[in-house]
């Protein structure tokens, strides 16, 4: 009895143990060129969930990931649309329609000189 | 022998008050029918599907063009399963109503409930596997509500360790689906039909 229950619990957290690898947090660069950029458009890459966007002359790069769910929000001329549950954003991430409550993640980048490095 | 495990299969007699169809509905017997079904047509499933991103949605195509009957015992599994999990709600709305779970069946009680879970988490594990859009966006938006409760970082670590649809998750929903869920499924079952002799509701003569 006494044996069962120092060795379940202690085989249960080898199993977690196992079952939990080492998985390096993926990071990526992305560098565009500015001109790339359209005015008032945006650069989407939807297979790594982030939008380059030029508005009124500023350059932002945003997470395409819902913060409600996680689905991926499509990119449209005027706003940013959630398919999964009708989340609406504006082009600066602000949540403009529920059932999302928080704006959408902005990543940090840098200029260097006519290219702009998104850190991901 | 063969003669002799048959006979032993079935109860030695039954009461026909417990056969009257209103009295139990079967619900409980259907669903483990519907259990079957789902092993017989999954274990089908099993010479075509490849538990890879990048093969999955193939094999299931190849498996629905190319394949004779394949289609149908693809429709098969997957209607069972809403039939299956529908059959047991039933069931369960059937035992609340009934009064069933009160003593001296609370244990059964238990046990059925873990088997309505365990089926859930089937029919979860089970939905990612095609790997199409409908199901990819389903599993993630039900991993960010896991996240969300007590302990959820850690299932999500055990469940999705790369993400969501990305190699080594996929193939925990499979290994999740064909073997761990249905063998939970198969010995809390036995365990359930031998708590109805035992508790002696039904086969008050045993």
């Amino acid at each position: 009895m006494i044996a069962a229950l120092i060795s379940l619990p202690a085989a249960l957290f080898l199993i977690g143990k196992f079952l939990r690898p080492t998985i390096a947090p993926k990071r990526g660069l992305l560098v565009v060129e500015k001109s790339a950029i359209p005015v008032h458009g945006a650069l989407v890459y939807r297979e790594s969930r982030v939008a380059v966007i030029r508005e009124a002359g500023e350059i932002y790069a945003l997470g395409l990931v819902c913060t409600h769910l996680g689905c991926t929000v499509g990119v449209t001329p005027q706003e940013l649309i959630c398919p999964c549950h009708g989340s609406v954003f504006d082009r600066r991430g602000n949540v403009v329609k529920g059932p999302a409550d928080r704006p959408l993640v902005r990543y940090p980048f840098e200029e260097r000189g006519d290219r702009v490095a998104v850190l991901l | 022998m063969f003669k002799e495990f048959l006979k032993h299969l079935f109860p030695r007699l039954v009461l026909k008050s417990s056969l009257k169809i209103t009295y139990t509905f079967c619900l409980g017997g259907l669903a483990f029918t519907a259990f079957m079904i789902l092993g017989v047509s999954g274990l089908l499933l099993l010479f075509y599907y490849q538990p890879s991103p990048e093969k999955a949605f193939g094999s299931i195509l190849f498996l629905e063009s190319s394949v004779w009957g394949g289609r149908y015992l693809r429709s098969l599994h997957r209607l069972t399963s809403h039939v299956f999990l529908v059959l047991i709600f039933l069931h369960t709305l059937r035992v609340i109503l009934t009064g069933a779970y009160r003593k001296p069946r609370e244990l059964n009680w238990l046990i059925g409930f873990s088997l309505l879970l365990v089926a859930i988490f089937s029919a979860y594990t089970g939905y990612l596997l095609p790997m199409d859009q409908l199901s990819l966006w389903a599993t993630q938006t039900g991993m960010e509500l896991v996240a969300g409760t007590f302990l959820g970082n850690v299932a999500l670590g055990i469940l999705v360790p790369d993400g969501v649809g990305l190699p080594m998750s996929l193939l925990r929903f499979y290994i999740l689906h064909i073997m761990l869920a249905p063998l939970a499924l198969l010995l809390l079952s036995f365990l359930h039909f031998y708590r109805i002799r035992r508790d002696k509701g039904v086969l008050p003569y045993l």
